[in-house]
Protein backbone atom coordinates (compact mmCIF):
# COMPACT_ATOMS: atom_id res chain seq x y z
CA UNK A 1 0.00 0.00 0.00
CA UNK A 2 2.83 2.11 0.26
CA UNK A 3 2.59 4.46 -3.10
CA UNK A 4 5.45 7.22 -2.17
CA UNK A 5 5.74 9.01 -5.72
CA UNK A 6 4.92 12.28 -4.34
CA UNK A 7 8.00 14.32 -3.41
CA UNK A 8 8.35 16.03 -0.17
CA UNK A 9 8.84 19.23 -1.38
CA UNK A 10 5.20 18.85 -3.13
CA UNK A 11 3.44 17.14 -0.39
CA UNK A 12 5.02 20.60 1.99
CA UNK A 13 3.43 22.84 -0.71
CA UNK A 14 0.40 20.51 -0.57
CA UNK A 15 0.30 20.43 3.01
CA UNK A 16 1.18 24.76 3.12
CA UNK A 17 -1.96 24.60 0.39
CA UNK A 18 -4.62 22.69 3.24
CA UNK A 19 -3.82 25.38 5.85
CA UNK A 20 -3.98 28.42 3.69
CA UNK A 21 -7.53 26.49 2.32
CA UNK A 22 -8.93 26.01 6.45
CA UNK A 23 -7.73 29.65 7.08
CA UNK A 24 -9.83 30.54 3.58
CA UNK A 25 -12.83 28.63 5.17
CA UNK A 26 -12.05 30.50 8.18
CA UNK A 27 -12.05 33.71 6.91
CA UNK A 28 -15.49 33.51 5.13
CA UNK A 29 -17.66 32.18 7.57
CA UNK A 30 -16.08 35.33 9.81
CA UNK A 31 -16.84 37.54 6.41
CA UNK A 32 -20.82 35.79 6.31
CA UNK A 33 -21.46 37.26 9.43
CA UNK A 34 -23.45 33.68 10.52
CA UNK A 35 -21.14 33.66 13.43
CA UNK A 36 -20.76 35.62 16.36
CA UNK A 37 -19.06 38.83 15.70
CA UNK A 38 -16.41 38.51 18.34
CA UNK A 39 -14.52 35.75 16.56
CA UNK A 40 -11.60 37.11 15.45
CA UNK A 41 -10.51 37.13 11.61
CA UNK A 42 -6.89 35.49 9.96
CA UNK A 43 -5.25 38.50 10.27
CA UNK A 44 -6.25 39.07 13.64
CA UNK A 45 -4.91 35.91 15.22
CA UNK A 46 -1.88 36.02 13.53
CA UNK A 47 -1.13 39.46 14.45
CA UNK A 48 -2.40 38.54 18.04
CA UNK A 49 0.18 34.97 17.16
CA UNK A 50 2.95 37.61 16.96
CA UNK A 51 2.36 39.85 20.00
CA UNK A 52 2.08 36.47 22.29
CA UNK A 53 4.83 35.22 21.68
CA UNK A 54 6.98 38.63 22.73
CA UNK A 55 4.96 39.07 25.63
CA UNK A 56 6.76 38.03 28.79
CA UNK A 57 3.25 37.47 30.29
CA UNK A 58 2.90 34.16 28.18
CA UNK A 59 5.94 32.91 28.93
CA UNK A 60 5.54 33.40 32.84
CA UNK A 61 2.23 31.84 32.37
CA UNK A 62 3.89 28.91 30.14
CA UNK A 63 6.75 28.13 31.89
CA UNK A 64 3.95 27.89 35.28
CA UNK A 65 1.76 25.45 33.30
CA UNK A 66 4.86 23.55 32.20
CA UNK A 67 6.28 22.82 36.11
CA UNK A 68 3.24 21.72 37.12
CA UNK A 69 2.32 19.63 34.65
CA UNK A 70 5.88 18.36 34.93
CA UNK A 71 6.08 18.28 38.52
CA UNK A 72 2.99 16.26 38.59
CA UNK A 73 3.79 13.86 35.99
CA UNK A 74 6.98 12.54 37.18
CA UNK A 75 5.59 12.19 40.66
CA UNK A 76 2.84 10.07 39.00
CA UNK A 77 5.26 8.38 36.90
CA UNK A 78 7.45 7.13 39.84
CA UNK A 79 4.82 6.14 41.94
CA UNK A 80 2.64 4.58 39.35
CA UNK A 81 5.90 2.56 38.24
CA UNK A 82 6.55 1.55 42.00
CA UNK A 83 3.17 0.43 42.78
CA UNK A 84 2.44 -0.94 39.17
CA UNK A 85 5.55 -3.47 39.36
CA UNK A 86 4.70 -4.29 42.74
CA UNK A 87 0.96 -4.83 41.88
CA UNK A 88 1.55 -6.65 38.71
CA UNK A 89 4.07 -9.19 40.07
CA UNK A 90 1.94 -10.75 43.01
CA UNK A 91 -0.96 -12.13 41.87
CA UNK A 92 -3.00 -11.77 45.01
CA UNK A 93 -2.75 -8.04 45.27
CA UNK A 94 -3.30 -7.88 41.38
CA UNK A 95 -7.18 -9.57 42.18
CA UNK A 96 -7.27 -7.45 45.06
CA UNK A 97 -7.06 -4.20 43.42
CA UNK A 98 -8.48 -4.69 40.27
CA UNK A 99 -12.07 -2.83 40.63
CA UNK A 100 -10.18 -0.28 42.85
CA UNK A 101 -8.26 0.77 39.76
CA UNK A 102 -10.48 0.68 37.57
CA UNK A 103 -12.76 2.89 39.55
CA UNK A 104 -9.74 5.04 39.88
CA UNK A 105 -8.55 5.11 36.60
CA UNK A 106 -12.05 5.87 34.72
CA UNK A 107 -12.68 8.63 37.76
CA UNK A 108 -12.62 12.57 36.17
CA UNK A 109 -10.16 13.55 38.61
CA UNK A 110 -11.22 17.50 37.35
CA UNK A 111 -14.59 16.58 38.89
CA UNK A 112 -12.62 16.13 42.51
CA UNK A 113 -11.16 19.43 41.73
CA UNK A 114 -13.25 21.75 44.69
CA UNK A 115 -12.57 18.86 46.74
CA UNK A 116 -9.05 19.30 46.59
CA UNK A 117 -9.25 23.04 46.39
CA UNK A 118 -10.99 22.72 49.72
CA UNK A 119 -8.11 21.13 51.19
CA UNK A 120 -5.32 22.43 49.51
CA UNK A 121 -6.45 26.53 48.57
CA UNK A 122 -6.25 27.45 44.83
CA UNK A 123 -2.67 27.39 44.24
CA UNK A 124 -0.20 25.41 42.22
CA UNK A 125 0.30 22.16 44.70
CA UNK A 126 -3.25 21.86 44.32
CA UNK A 127 -2.79 22.30 40.64
CA UNK A 128 0.33 19.45 40.80
CA UNK A 129 -1.62 17.48 42.93
CA UNK A 130 -4.40 16.98 40.67
CA UNK A 131 -2.22 16.39 37.61
CA UNK A 132 -0.41 14.07 39.79
CA UNK A 133 -3.64 12.12 40.40
CA UNK A 134 -4.76 12.06 37.03
CA UNK A 135 -1.41 10.98 35.42
CA UNK A 136 -1.03 7.96 38.12
CA UNK A 137 -3.59 5.43 36.37
CA UNK A 138 -2.13 4.99 32.64
CA UNK A 139 1.22 4.55 34.46
CA UNK A 140 -0.18 2.25 36.84
CA UNK A 141 -2.09 0.19 34.52
CA UNK A 142 0.48 0.13 32.15
CA UNK A 143 2.53 -1.14 34.49
CA UNK A 144 0.38 -3.89 35.80
CA UNK A 145 0.15 -5.23 32.30
CA UNK A 146 3.79 -5.18 32.17
CA UNK A 147 4.68 -6.35 35.20
CA UNK A 148 1.97 -9.61 34.58
CA UNK A 149 3.70 -10.37 31.48
CA UNK A 150 6.54 -12.40 33.18
CA UNK A 151 7.84 -15.20 31.38
CA UNK A 152 7.70 -17.86 33.53
CA UNK A 153 11.14 -19.29 32.47
CA UNK A 154 12.95 -16.02 33.95
CA UNK A 155 10.69 -16.13 36.90
CA UNK A 156 11.65 -19.60 37.74
CA UNK A 157 15.40 -18.55 37.02
CA UNK A 158 15.06 -15.63 39.56
CA UNK A 159 13.80 -17.87 41.78
CA UNK A 160 16.65 -20.84 41.72
CA UNK A 161 19.26 -18.24 41.70
CA UNK A 162 17.39 -16.53 44.91
CA UNK A 163 18.18 -13.24 43.38
CA UNK A 164 17.89 -10.17 46.16
CA UNK A 165 13.64 -8.32 45.84
CA UNK A 166 15.46 -5.33 44.87
CA UNK A 167 17.79 -6.72 42.32
CA UNK A 168 15.04 -8.66 40.84
CA UNK A 169 12.62 -5.38 41.14
CA UNK A 170 15.82 -3.17 39.19
CA UNK A 171 17.11 -5.57 36.86
CA UNK A 172 14.18 -7.85 36.09
CA UNK A 173 10.73 -7.20 36.10
CA UNK A 174 11.74 -3.12 35.09
CA UNK A 175 13.71 -3.70 32.01
CA UNK A 176 10.86 -6.72 31.04
CA UNK A 177 8.23 -4.04 32.11
CA UNK A 178 9.69 -1.10 30.07
CA UNK A 179 7.81 -0.72 26.56
CA UNK A 180 4.34 -0.94 28.90
CA UNK A 181 5.82 2.02 31.36
CA UNK A 182 7.07 3.78 28.55
CA UNK A 183 3.65 4.02 26.68
CA UNK A 184 1.69 4.72 30.15
CA UNK A 185 4.26 7.47 30.14
CA UNK A 186 3.95 8.61 27.29
CA UNK A 187 0.40 8.78 27.74
CA UNK A 188 -0.09 10.15 30.50
CA UNK A 189 2.42 13.00 29.58
CA UNK A 190 -0.08 14.37 27.33
CA UNK A 191 -2.54 14.24 30.16
CA UNK A 192 -0.32 16.07 32.54
CA UNK A 193 -0.57 19.26 29.85
CA UNK A 194 -4.48 18.35 29.58
CA UNK A 195 -5.22 18.55 33.36
CA UNK A 196 -2.81 21.93 34.24
CA UNK A 197 -4.51 23.53 31.35
CA UNK A 198 -8.09 22.39 32.46
CA UNK A 199 -7.32 23.35 36.47
CA UNK A 200 -5.88 26.30 35.16
CA UNK A 201 -9.50 27.00 33.08
CA UNK A 202 -11.70 26.33 36.13
CA UNK A 203 -9.53 27.57 39.41
CA UNK A 204 -7.48 30.63 39.84
CA UNK A 205 -4.07 28.61 39.59
CA UNK A 206 -2.10 30.87 36.81
CA UNK A 207 -1.16 29.47 33.61
CA UNK A 208 -2.12 29.62 30.28
CA UNK A 209 -5.33 28.35 31.17
CA UNK A 210 -6.18 30.79 33.07
CA UNK A 211 -4.73 33.25 30.55
CA UNK A 212 -7.07 31.83 27.89
CA UNK A 213 -10.10 32.95 30.37
CA UNK A 214 -8.96 36.00 31.34
CA UNK A 215 -8.12 37.13 27.49
CA UNK A 216 -11.74 35.67 26.94
CA UNK A 217 -13.28 37.97 29.89
CA UNK A 218 -11.41 41.16 28.62
CA UNK A 219 -12.74 40.80 25.14
CA UNK A 220 -9.54 39.75 23.19
CA UNK A 221 -10.25 37.01 21.49
CA UNK A 222 -7.73 37.32 19.43
CA UNK A 223 -4.75 36.79 21.73
CA UNK A 224 -7.06 33.61 23.23
CA UNK A 225 -6.99 32.33 19.88
CA UNK A 226 -3.32 32.72 20.29
CA UNK A 227 -3.28 31.41 23.64
CA UNK A 228 -4.90 28.49 22.51
CA UNK A 229 -2.62 27.94 19.59
CA UNK A 230 0.45 27.61 21.80
CA UNK A 231 -1.57 25.57 24.04
CA UNK A 232 -1.60 22.69 20.99
CA UNK A 233 1.66 23.37 19.71
CA UNK A 234 2.95 22.62 22.99
CA UNK A 235 0.86 19.67 23.52
CA UNK A 236 2.14 18.78 20.20
CA UNK A 237 5.67 19.08 20.71
CA UNK A 238 5.22 17.01 24.04
CA UNK A 239 3.71 14.53 21.79
CA UNK A 240 6.24 14.10 19.41
CA UNK A 241 9.11 14.20 21.49
CA UNK A 242 8.10 11.23 23.52
CA UNK A 243 7.44 9.18 20.72
CA UNK A 244 10.81 9.86 19.59
CA UNK A 245 12.35 9.05 23.27
CA UNK A 246 10.00 5.93 23.68
CA UNK A 247 11.73 4.98 19.64
CA UNK A 248 14.99 5.42 21.19
CA UNK A 249 14.82 4.15 24.29
CA UNK A 250 13.23 0.74 23.18
CA UNK A 251 15.27 0.06 20.13
CA UNK A 252 16.45 -3.32 21.51
CA UNK A 253 12.85 -3.64 21.94
CA UNK A 254 12.19 -3.59 18.44
CA UNK A 255 14.90 -5.27 17.13
CA UNK A 256 13.73 -8.24 19.18
CA UNK A 257 10.55 -8.32 17.37
CA UNK A 258 11.79 -8.19 14.17
CA UNK B 1 -2.58 5.80 22.26
CA UNK B 2 -3.96 2.96 20.64
CA UNK B 3 -1.62 0.49 22.16
CA UNK B 4 -2.90 0.64 25.51
CA UNK B 5 -6.54 0.68 24.53
CA UNK B 6 -6.36 -1.87 22.12
CA UNK B 7 -5.05 -4.07 24.97
CA UNK B 8 -7.46 -2.89 28.06
CA UNK B 9 -9.96 -5.32 27.71
CA UNK B 10 -8.24 -8.31 27.87
CA UNK B 11 -8.43 -9.54 31.58
CA UNK B 12 -12.56 -9.49 32.16
CA UNK B 13 -12.98 -10.90 28.48
CA UNK B 14 -11.46 -14.66 29.73
CA UNK B 15 -14.59 -16.60 30.81
CA UNK B 16 -14.19 -19.40 33.42
CA UNK B 17 -14.00 -22.30 31.68
CA UNK B 18 -16.71 -24.25 33.59
CA UNK B 19 -19.08 -24.39 36.52
CA UNK B 20 -16.50 -24.19 39.34
CA UNK B 21 -17.85 -25.24 42.43
CA UNK B 22 -19.21 -22.15 44.35
CA UNK B 23 -16.25 -22.15 46.87
CA UNK B 24 -14.31 -21.01 44.17
CA UNK B 25 -16.34 -18.73 43.23
CA UNK B 26 -17.43 -17.10 46.33
CA UNK B 27 -13.17 -16.84 47.08
CA UNK B 28 -12.34 -15.33 44.17
CA UNK B 29 -15.08 -12.31 44.42
CA UNK B 30 -13.97 -12.26 48.06
CA UNK B 31 -10.59 -11.50 46.36
CA UNK B 32 -11.24 -8.74 44.19
CA UNK B 33 -13.39 -7.15 46.95
CA UNK B 34 -12.23 -7.32 50.15
CA UNK B 35 -9.44 -3.84 49.39
CA UNK B 36 -12.71 -1.56 48.21
CA UNK B 37 -14.46 -2.88 51.85
CA UNK B 38 -11.31 -2.06 53.80
CA UNK B 39 -10.78 1.08 51.58
CA UNK B 40 -14.44 2.44 52.27
CA UNK B 41 -14.14 1.17 55.96
CA UNK B 42 -11.17 2.95 56.96
CA UNK B 43 -12.36 6.11 55.11
CA UNK B 44 -15.68 5.71 57.49
CA UNK B 45 -13.83 4.99 60.71
CA UNK B 46 -11.03 7.88 60.11
CA UNK B 47 -13.49 10.65 58.95
CA UNK B 48 -16.20 9.66 61.61
CA UNK B 49 -14.96 11.73 64.18
CA UNK B 50 -13.43 14.38 61.79
CA UNK B 51 -12.99 18.13 63.09
CA UNK B 52 -11.57 19.31 60.27
CA UNK B 53 -14.28 21.07 58.37
CA UNK B 54 -13.50 20.47 55.07
CA UNK B 55 -13.32 17.01 55.51
CA UNK B 56 -16.73 15.71 56.45
CA UNK B 57 -17.65 12.05 57.90
CA UNK B 58 -18.24 9.60 54.84
CA UNK B 59 -21.70 9.27 57.25
CA UNK B 60 -22.51 12.50 56.15
CA UNK B 61 -21.38 12.68 52.92
CA UNK B 62 -23.27 9.38 51.96
CA UNK B 63 -26.74 10.93 53.97
CA UNK B 64 -26.58 14.65 51.81
CA UNK B 65 -25.60 12.07 48.78
CA UNK B 66 -28.78 10.15 49.37
CA UNK B 67 -31.05 13.20 50.49
CA UNK B 68 -30.43 14.82 46.70
CA UNK B 69 -30.94 12.03 45.29
CA UNK B 70 -34.15 11.68 46.87
CA UNK B 71 -35.30 15.05 46.18
CA UNK B 72 -34.15 14.89 42.26
CA UNK B 73 -31.28 17.87 42.89
CA UNK B 74 -28.52 15.95 41.40
CA UNK B 75 -31.00 13.87 39.24
CA UNK B 76 -31.92 16.38 37.30
CA UNK B 77 -27.94 17.71 37.07
CA UNK B 78 -27.18 14.24 35.83
CA UNK B 79 -29.79 14.16 33.13
CA UNK B 80 -28.49 17.32 31.76
CA UNK B 81 -25.25 16.51 31.92
CA UNK B 82 -25.62 12.94 30.73
CA UNK B 83 -28.10 14.68 27.55
CA UNK B 84 -24.87 17.13 26.50
CA UNK B 85 -22.27 13.73 27.24
CA UNK B 86 -23.72 11.32 24.78
CA UNK B 87 -25.42 14.12 21.97
CA UNK B 88 -21.71 15.38 22.21
CA UNK B 89 -20.39 11.83 21.83
CA UNK B 90 -22.94 11.08 18.72
CA UNK B 91 -21.72 14.29 17.05
CA UNK B 92 -17.89 13.01 17.75
CA UNK B 93 -18.59 8.99 16.61
CA UNK B 94 -20.70 10.69 13.32
CA UNK B 95 -17.82 13.25 12.23
CA UNK B 96 -14.75 10.68 13.45
CA UNK B 97 -15.46 7.58 11.93
CA UNK B 98 -17.04 9.27 8.92
CA UNK B 99 -13.76 11.00 8.07
CA UNK B 100 -11.71 8.32 9.20
CA UNK B 101 -12.96 6.58 6.47
CA UNK B 102 -12.34 9.00 4.04
CA UNK B 103 -8.81 9.86 5.13
CA UNK B 104 -8.13 6.26 5.67
CA UNK B 105 -9.02 5.12 2.24
CA UNK B 106 -7.74 8.57 0.36
CA UNK B 107 -3.82 8.30 1.22
CA UNK B 108 -3.24 11.70 -0.43
CA UNK B 109 -5.17 13.27 1.50
CA UNK B 110 -4.62 11.95 5.00
CA UNK B 111 -0.82 12.32 4.25
CA UNK B 112 -1.48 16.45 3.56
CA UNK B 113 -3.82 16.56 6.38
CA UNK B 114 -1.80 14.84 8.45
CA UNK B 115 -0.33 17.21 10.62
CA UNK B 116 -3.27 19.81 10.51
CA UNK B 117 -5.06 17.03 12.23
CA UNK B 118 -2.13 15.34 15.03
CA UNK B 119 -2.40 19.42 16.14
CA UNK B 120 -5.93 19.70 16.73
CA UNK B 121 -5.44 16.11 18.65
CA UNK B 122 -2.72 18.04 20.61
CA UNK B 123 -4.83 20.85 21.54
CA UNK B 124 -5.51 20.87 25.07
CA UNK B 125 -9.73 19.90 25.35
CA UNK B 126 -10.38 21.86 28.70
CA UNK B 127 -8.70 25.25 27.00
CA UNK B 128 -11.90 24.98 24.66
CA UNK B 129 -13.96 25.46 27.06
CA UNK B 130 -13.75 29.13 27.87
CA UNK B 131 -13.68 29.59 24.14
CA UNK B 132 -16.38 28.02 23.25
CA UNK B 133 -18.48 28.54 25.45
CA UNK B 134 -17.54 32.43 25.14
CA UNK B 135 -18.12 33.11 21.97
CA UNK B 136 -21.61 30.93 21.70
CA UNK B 137 -22.91 31.11 24.95
CA UNK B 138 -23.99 29.31 27.98
CA UNK B 139 -26.52 27.21 26.43
CA UNK B 140 -26.65 23.55 25.77
CA UNK B 141 -25.30 23.61 22.53
CA UNK B 142 -21.84 25.13 23.05
CA UNK B 143 -21.38 22.50 25.36
CA UNK B 144 -22.07 19.34 23.50
CA UNK B 145 -19.86 21.36 20.39
CA UNK B 146 -17.19 21.20 23.20
CA UNK B 147 -17.65 17.93 24.03
CA UNK B 148 -17.77 16.74 19.98
CA UNK B 149 -14.75 18.56 19.42
CA UNK B 150 -12.63 16.84 21.92
CA UNK B 151 -14.08 13.71 21.58
CA UNK B 152 -13.72 13.65 17.72
CA UNK B 153 -10.17 13.70 17.23
CA UNK B 154 -9.37 10.40 18.97
CA UNK B 155 -12.32 8.38 17.32
CA UNK B 156 -11.13 9.97 13.87
CA UNK B 157 -7.39 8.52 14.36
CA UNK B 158 -8.00 5.30 15.33
CA UNK B 159 -10.63 5.13 12.56
CA UNK B 160 -8.03 5.99 10.08
CA UNK B 161 -5.92 3.64 11.75
CA UNK B 162 -8.63 0.55 11.39
CA UNK B 163 -9.08 1.31 8.19
CA UNK B 164 -5.27 1.24 7.44
CA UNK B 165 -5.18 -1.94 8.91
CA UNK B 166 -7.70 -3.71 6.57
CA UNK B 167 -6.29 -6.75 4.82
CA UNK B 168 -5.24 -6.22 1.38
CA UNK B 169 -6.51 -9.40 0.03
CA UNK B 170 -10.00 -8.63 1.13
CA UNK B 171 -9.36 -4.85 -0.50
CA UNK B 172 -8.66 -6.81 -3.75
CA UNK B 173 -11.59 -9.13 -3.00
CA UNK B 174 -13.85 -6.04 -2.63
CA UNK B 175 -12.39 -4.49 -6.35
CA UNK B 176 -12.07 -7.66 -8.07
CA UNK B 177 -16.05 -8.00 -7.66
CA UNK B 178 -16.98 -4.44 -7.92
CA UNK B 179 -18.57 -3.96 -4.83
CA UNK B 180 -20.37 -0.51 -5.32
CA UNK B 181 -18.95 1.87 -3.27
CA UNK B 182 -21.19 2.51 -0.35
CA UNK B 183 -21.32 -1.48 -0.33
CA UNK B 184 -17.71 -2.05 0.45
CA UNK B 185 -17.87 1.06 3.07
CA UNK B 186 -20.57 -0.43 4.80
CA UNK B 187 -19.87 -4.42 4.43
CA UNK B 188 -16.18 -4.26 4.19
CA UNK B 189 -14.48 -1.75 5.44
CA UNK B 190 -16.63 -0.27 8.94
CA UNK B 191 -16.72 -4.04 9.99
CA UNK B 192 -13.06 -4.63 9.51
CA UNK B 193 -12.34 -1.09 11.37
CA UNK B 194 -14.90 -1.68 13.95
CA UNK B 195 -12.30 -2.93 16.91
CA UNK B 196 -10.29 0.18 16.39
CA UNK B 197 -12.99 2.47 15.88
CA UNK B 198 -14.31 0.81 19.50
CA UNK B 199 -11.09 1.72 21.03
CA UNK B 200 -11.53 5.19 20.24
CA UNK B 201 -14.55 5.38 21.80
CA UNK B 202 -13.05 4.54 24.76
CA UNK B 203 -10.21 6.89 24.76
CA UNK B 204 -12.68 9.47 24.11
CA UNK B 205 -15.33 8.61 26.44
CA UNK B 206 -13.40 10.17 29.94
CA UNK B 207 -12.54 12.92 27.87
CA UNK B 208 -15.89 13.42 27.23
CA UNK B 209 -16.91 13.19 30.75
CA UNK B 210 -13.84 15.24 31.69
CA UNK B 211 -14.57 18.66 29.00
CA UNK B 212 -18.56 18.03 30.50
CA UNK B 213 -17.47 18.37 34.19
CA UNK B 214 -15.12 21.05 33.12
CA UNK B 215 -17.76 23.11 31.13
CA UNK B 216 -20.57 22.97 33.57
CA UNK B 217 -17.89 24.42 36.26
CA UNK B 218 -16.46 27.12 34.12
CA UNK B 219 -20.26 28.83 33.09
CA UNK B 220 -23.62 27.13 33.98
CA UNK B 221 -26.53 26.48 36.06
CA UNK B 222 -27.06 23.23 36.25
CA UNK B 223 -25.82 19.62 35.49
CA UNK B 224 -23.31 17.65 37.72
CA UNK B 225 -20.79 20.09 37.43
CA UNK B 226 -22.51 23.41 38.54
CA UNK B 227 -23.99 20.93 41.10
CA UNK B 228 -20.00 20.21 42.65
CA UNK B 229 -19.15 23.75 42.33
CA UNK B 230 -21.81 25.72 43.21
CA UNK B 231 -21.53 23.40 46.80
CA UNK B 232 -18.47 24.22 47.04
CA UNK B 233 -18.94 27.91 46.73
CA UNK B 234 -21.64 28.15 49.64
CA UNK B 235 -19.58 26.26 51.59
CA UNK B 236 -21.79 22.79 51.40
CA UNK B 237 -18.84 20.46 52.11
CA UNK B 238 -20.60 17.36 52.19
CA UNK B 239 -22.70 18.23 49.18
CA UNK B 240 -19.20 18.93 47.11
CA UNK B 241 -17.96 15.52 48.09
CA UNK B 242 -21.00 13.73 47.06
CA UNK B 243 -21.32 15.63 43.69
CA UNK B 244 -17.49 14.43 43.01
CA UNK B 245 -17.84 10.81 44.19
CA UNK B 246 -20.43 10.41 42.19
CA UNK B 247 -19.24 11.62 39.33
CA UNK B 248 -16.69 9.04 39.29
CA UNK B 249 -19.61 6.48 40.28
CA UNK B 250 -20.97 7.62 36.98
CA UNK B 251 -17.87 7.58 34.71
CA UNK B 252 -16.69 4.11 36.24
CA UNK B 253 -20.36 2.94 35.62
CA UNK B 254 -19.91 4.11 31.89
CA UNK B 255 -17.11 2.52 30.98
CA UNK B 256 -18.50 -0.62 32.11
CA UNK B 257 -21.18 -0.29 30.26
CA UNK B 258 -18.94 0.58 27.36
CA UNK B 259 -17.22 -2.45 28.11
CA UNK B 260 -20.06 -4.17 27.78
CA UNK B 261 -21.55 -3.09 24.83
CA UNK B 262 -18.51 -3.24 23.15
CA UNK B 263 -17.90 -6.98 23.73
CA UNK B 264 -21.19 -7.24 21.78
CA UNK B 265 -20.67 -5.58 19.46
CA UNK B 266 -17.17 -7.14 18.79
CA UNK B 267 -18.35 -11.20 19.84
CA UNK B 268 -18.03 -11.80 15.99
CA UNK B 269 -14.49 -10.40 16.09
CA UNK B 270 -13.82 -12.45 19.80
CA UNK B 271 -14.98 -15.41 18.39
CA UNK B 272 -12.82 -15.08 15.50
CA UNK B 273 -10.00 -15.29 17.05
CA UNK B 274 -8.58 -12.48 15.43
CA UNK B 275 -6.73 -10.46 17.98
Amino acid sequence: MKESTISPGLLTVQRVVAIGVLFGIWQLIIASGTMPSMLPGVTQIFAGIGETIVSPLFWEALGKTLLAALTGWVLASVIGVILGLTIGSVRFLDRSSNILIDFGRSFPVLALMPVVIMLLGSNSIMEIVVVGLSCLWPVLVQTIYGARRQESAVADTVAVFRIPVMLRFRRVLLPSAMPFIATGVRISASIAILVAVGVEVISQAPGIGRQITLMQQAQRWDMAFAYLFFAGLVGWGIAALLQLGENRLLKWKRQNDD
Amino acid sequence: MTNSTLKAPAPAAVQPPARKPSNGSGKKLLTSTWLIVVVVAIWWFASANSTNFFIPSLQEILESLVRDLGNGVILGGALYSLTNLFVGLAIAAVLGIGGGLLFGELHWLRRIFDPIIHFFRSVPQAALVPMIIGVFGMGQGPKMGTIAFACMWPILLNTIDGVLGVEPTIRKFSKVYRIPRMLHFRRVVLPAALPQIMAGVRVALPIGITVMVVSEMFASIEGLGFFILNSSATFKVPETWAGALLVGVIGYLISILFVFVEKRVLRWYHASGAQ
